[in-house]
């Protein structure tokens, strides 16, 4: 016994074992992935852009320079440093309704993942928790949900509550809701079975408290890595909307929206439609990169399967 | 395998259920009076305004008029258009064709494609090809496709000119549409008037080929990241490894021994696309001026045109939880286990 | 002239730079028709040693060898077809767990007639009689209808058969068992074993047995090789080699059978466990866990000393010392 002591004293000593803070050991993972951490890097210039837009823009999104109608951008033939991405079919600067643009784009999506994210965690943890009428209730519900494609759905409530900004937040936050309750519910169905949160119940814990703060802690990493994933695609909707017109109305820069008058120009001035494109691109690909930067980091099961 | 079948039928009923009170909500959930709305902005005096509501039923309390909605259902009246004042089933079986020949052809694009990268990516795993791979189809993963299509059309009808920009056929073709396959009708008229429709089959495969990779490209990238994560995790599997010490070919391993096991999770990602490819439809087809669903539904949205918008989505919500149920059955075909499960 | 020919076998994983030895300076030789025993803890090296000689590890592993032949062939340098040719037919494996050992998607038969197919261009009638012979012989009962079972409707006990059937489908001249028991029931472990004993009896084939079960080792082996941290540790005839243990290790690990220490108040056991691949020592690699340990054996790693008909590797070798049993 001593000597099995002795030993293991001695394994100690030998290594020095220090754990990480876990959030040195999330950075450690997600850092590893290098598109992950160049899509943080560009989502980070956007949301700065986003945020301080009226100072950094050099116009206002809205400012018609009727002298520069069509004009290239500033590194082709014709075009001027003063309009860095040229300007659209009435004369207003491409950058600055890009930048006022991703504003609304990234407003969109937050305030969309959270309005579907809150109500699709406490559905799903309900559905976990009360198997046997809410939980197959709310689960034949979210099929109903699911059976729609996403986007006609959206197409489907703006065109009865009307087109506009709020409607769209609505809109893309109703058809994200089936995603998260069903991963919430998935994932709150594996820890219920495990032994700690059967310890926690014996210890006498009320279902709220199971359900919030035994419970749903463990189901984040998957939420969070699937908040990130709808935030892009929440991106994507928004355009898609103000493409079809049915989402923020002009003259409102919105990054689809500025693409759907963009259309009869293909022809003669095609910076008029690739750069809201790239733009809306480059922003769901930086996301989408932090998404799976965030699976490695977060989720080590998903990481090995990969 | 039968009783496998009753009970993912089972299932799909009460969503069927659920689907047609959603479709019957939408319209009252429409804000204002519903006559109003559909019979315009007019103004209509009281009597003519209770002849409507009680012509369309309206007059009735909700639990009845959804009554009236099913039993016309199960009776096949989806209604009428308030536009053409055409039967809205008659229109959507005129036009769902052009829609399957869109989403069958970028669905050919995106599995031929995708399978094969997936695949030789998962085989090259880390080489620069894997990596190009993982990065193109996270870009299509990401794309707007209503931008992609006008770029494709900026570059590939605008530019080079090699492509049309719009519609299903050139003007100058005047073919019946027997099949509503573009493509077959096509064939077929140029087969059976050669000199008069000379080159109508080629019009019609290059009219398709711009939309079906704009459509495709979102399945394609799906089925790409898919093919290749399940292939690497089928590749851990004992299964195999006892299949190479059975000095079995590389290739006997890849297709035989993996690519079986890895399919059946990508067979399923691959009929979930049906919805994504019916979403995808409606902007692939304003882009294209494409005359199919997509489009019809998004002019009924701004045409005000209810029952075109109601029953519209009603059968592509149907259509959609169909193909997801052949797809759980082709899943339990595929893998025995899911087949004999009790 | 043996049959299968290990010479300085080292087995590299990781960056070439800080490279980890999986197995190093491994040698073995078996003969035709023999019973070789390899033991040791998990994580000593066993498998990877037989895989690595199978080119199992797919570019995974680097393999340096002086020597590595089998039945007269030289498998370092011949080619991936060529060794296709070998692996499957004249030299076959059985692994750990039947359960997921065998394809899912495909019936038991088809995984045994591929087998026959691939190598001896069976066909038709006569490729599903061999394969009904083949069930017989592993002693599946109702062998017939269970050709088309799933892997799935099958038990463990019944899996590692069907495995069997199609490692010796083509009458191989060494089976490889890895582990063959330790996924299944207690009850079911000794008939598997039994089975395997008397195919290899009655096939003429040579058999190596990966276990850490040593009571099965001394029963059935002609000789064994005692693995440890990737090295064989010792080597040696059978009966002899557990009666006279030479190396620390192998008395530790007889000493921990329950029946060698009748009489004990408690079991003994070794300490600590097999180093991994951050932590293995710079001397001898049980020198942290040895009882007989001396200040040289930290620094210094001993080479392999012929002793008798076997060898092995210690500076301080049990050589006339009574052992603990």
């Amino acid at each position: 016994m001593t000597q099995a002591n002795s030993a293991l004293q001695a394994t100690a000593d030998d290594v020095a074992v220090s754990y990480p803070s876990p959030l040195k050991e999330f950075w450690q993972g997600f850092s590893f992935n290098k598109g992950a951490v160049a899509g943080m890097l560009f989502m980070l210039v956007v949301f700065f852009a986003a945020i301080f837009a009226p100072w950094v823009a050099p116009y206002s999104p809205i400012e018609q320079f009727r002298d520069h109608l069509l004009t290239p951008p500033a590194w082709l033939e014709g075009g001027s440093s003063a309009y860095l991405l040229g300007t659209d079919e009435l004369g207003r600067d491409i950058l600055s309704r890009l930048i006022h643009g991703a504003r609304l784009s990234l407003f969109i999506g937050v305030s969309s993942v959270l309005m579907s994210l809150i109500p699709g965690i406490a559905l799903g943890l309900v559905a976990a928790f009360f198997p046997r009428v809410a939980g197959p209730a709310i689960m034949r519900l979210m099929d109903v949900m699911m059976a729609l494609p996403a986007l006609l759905l959206a197409v489907a409530i703006v065109a009865i509550l009307g087109p506009g900004l709020i409607n769209t937040m609505i809109a893309i936050a109703v058809v994200a809701l089936p995603g998260y309750v069903r991963l919430t519910r998935a994932s709150a169905l594996t820890e219920l079975n495990r032994d700690y949160v059967t310890a926690s119940r014996v210890a006498g814990a009320g279902k709220l408290r199971l359900m919030f703060v035994t419970v749903l802690p463990n189901c984040m990493a998957p939420l969070i890595v699937h908040a990130t994933m709808s935030f892009s695609s929440a991106i994507l909707e928004a355009a898609a909307l103000g493409f079809l017109g049915l989402g923020v109305q002009p003259p409102t820069p919105e990054w689809g929206t500025m693409l759907a008058s963009a259309r009869d120009y293909i022809e003669r001035a095609w910076w008029v439609v690739t750069m809201p494109g790239l733009t809306i691109l480059f922003s769901v690909l930086a996301i989408n990169l932090m998404g799976d930067g965030l699976r490695d980091a977060l989720d080590p099961k998903l990481k090995r399967a990969a | 395998m039968f009783t496998f079948i009753l009970r993912r039928l089972g299932l799909l009923i009460p969503t069927f259920f659920g689907i047609t009170l959603l479709t019957f909500g939408l319209i009252r959930m429409i804000p204002g009076d519903p006559v109003e709305v559909m019979m315009g902005e007019r103004s209509l005096d009281p009597q003519m305004h209770a002849e409507a509501l009680h012509r369309l039923g309206l007059d009735k309390p909700l639990y009845a008029q959804y009554f009236d909605y099913l039993s016309n259902l199960a009776r096949g009246d989806l209604g009428q258009s308030l536009v053409t004042r055409e039967n809205v089933w008659a229109e959507f079986t005129t036009l769902f064709p052009a829609t399957l020949e869109l989403a069958l052809c970028a669905m050919l694009f995106a599995s031929v494609v995708g399978l094969l990268a997936g695949v030789l990516a998962a085989i090259k795993r880390g080489s620069l090809f894997d990596h190009g791979v993982m990065g193109i189809s996270l870009t299509g993963f990401s794309m707007p496709i209503f931008w992609w299509g006008l770029v494709l059309i900026m570059f590939f009808s605008v530019s080079l000119g090699w492509t049309p920009v719009s519609g299903r056929l050139d003007l100058m073709f005047d073919i019946p549409p027997d099949t509503g396959f573009m493509l077959i009708d096509a064939w077929r008229a140029e087969a059976a008037d050669p000199e008069y429709n000379a080159g109508a089959f080629k019009d019609a495969l290059m009219h398709l080929i711009l939309p079906s990779i704009v459509l495709g490209t979102i399945p394609l990238a799906v089925i790409a990241r898919m093919t290749r994560s399940s292939m690497l995790e089928v590749m851990q599997e004992d299964y195999v490894r006892t299949a190479r010490a059975k000095g079995l070919s590389p290739a006997r391993v890849i297709f035989v021994h993996t690519l079986r096991n890895a399919l059946i999770p990508v067979l399923t990602v691959m009929g979930l696309q049906v919805g994504v490819l019916m979403g995808g439809a409606v902007l692939t087809e304003t882009i294209f001026s494409w005359p199919g669903i997509g489009k019809w539904l998004i002019d009924a949205i701004g045409r005000r045109d209810y029952p075109v918008v109601q029953n519209g989505i009603l059968i592509v919500a149907t259509l959609v939880i169909l193909t997801n149920f052949i797809v759980d059955i082709l899943y339990g075909i595929a893998n025995p286990r899911i087949r004999h499960a009790k | 002239m043996s049959l299968l020919e290990i010479k300085n076998l080292s087995v590299q994983f990781g960056r070439k730079d800080a490279p980890f030895n999986a197995v190093e300076g491994l040698d073995l030789t078996v003969n035709e028709g023999e019973l070789v025993g390899i033991v040791g803890e998990s994580g000593s090296g066993k498998s990877v040693t037989m895989m690595a000689m199978m080119g199992l590890l797919e570019g995974q592993g680097r393999i340096v060898a002086d020597k590595l032949s089998f039945d007269g062939k030289d498998l370092l340098t011949i080619s991936a077809r060529e060794r296709r040719k070998i692996v499957g037919k004249d030299i076959a494996m059985i692994f750990q767990d039947p359960m997921t050992s065998l394809n899912p998607s495909y019936t038991v038969g088809y995984q045994i007639m591929e087998v026959l197919k691939v190598h001896q261009g069976l066909r038709g009638a006569a490729l599903k009689a061999r394969a009904l012979e083949l069930m017989q012989m592993v002693e599946i009962p109702a062998a017939e209808s269970r050709l088309s079972a799933y892997p799935h409707q099958l038990s463990g006990g019944m899996s590692q058969r069907v495995v069997i059937a199609m490692a010796i489908a083509c009458k191989p001249k060494l089976l490889i068992a890895d582990e063959p028991t330790t996924a299944l029931d207690v009850t079911i472990q000794a008939q598997i074993m039994e089975l395997l004993v008397s195919l290899q009896k009655s096939q003429n084939m040579a058999l190596i047995m990966i276990t850490h079960d040593l009571a099965v080792i001394a029963e059935v082996a002609q000789r064994v090789a005692v693995m440890y941290a990737g090295q064989v540790v010792e080597m040696g005839a059978v009966p002899g080699l557990f009666r006279q243990p030479v190396h620390p290790y192998t008395e530790a690990l007889l000493s921990s059978i329950p029946e060698h220490s009748k009489g004990a108040s408690r079991l003994s056991t070794l300490p600590g466990i097999v180093p991994g691949q951050y932590d293995r020592p710079a001397g001898c690699l049980l020198s942290p866990r040895c009882p007989y340990v001396q200040p040289n054996c930290r620094q210094d790693r001993p080479a392999l000393s012929p002793h008798g008909e076997g060898a092995y590797r210690c500076h301080y070798p049990l050589l006339n010392k009574e052992t603990a049993r």
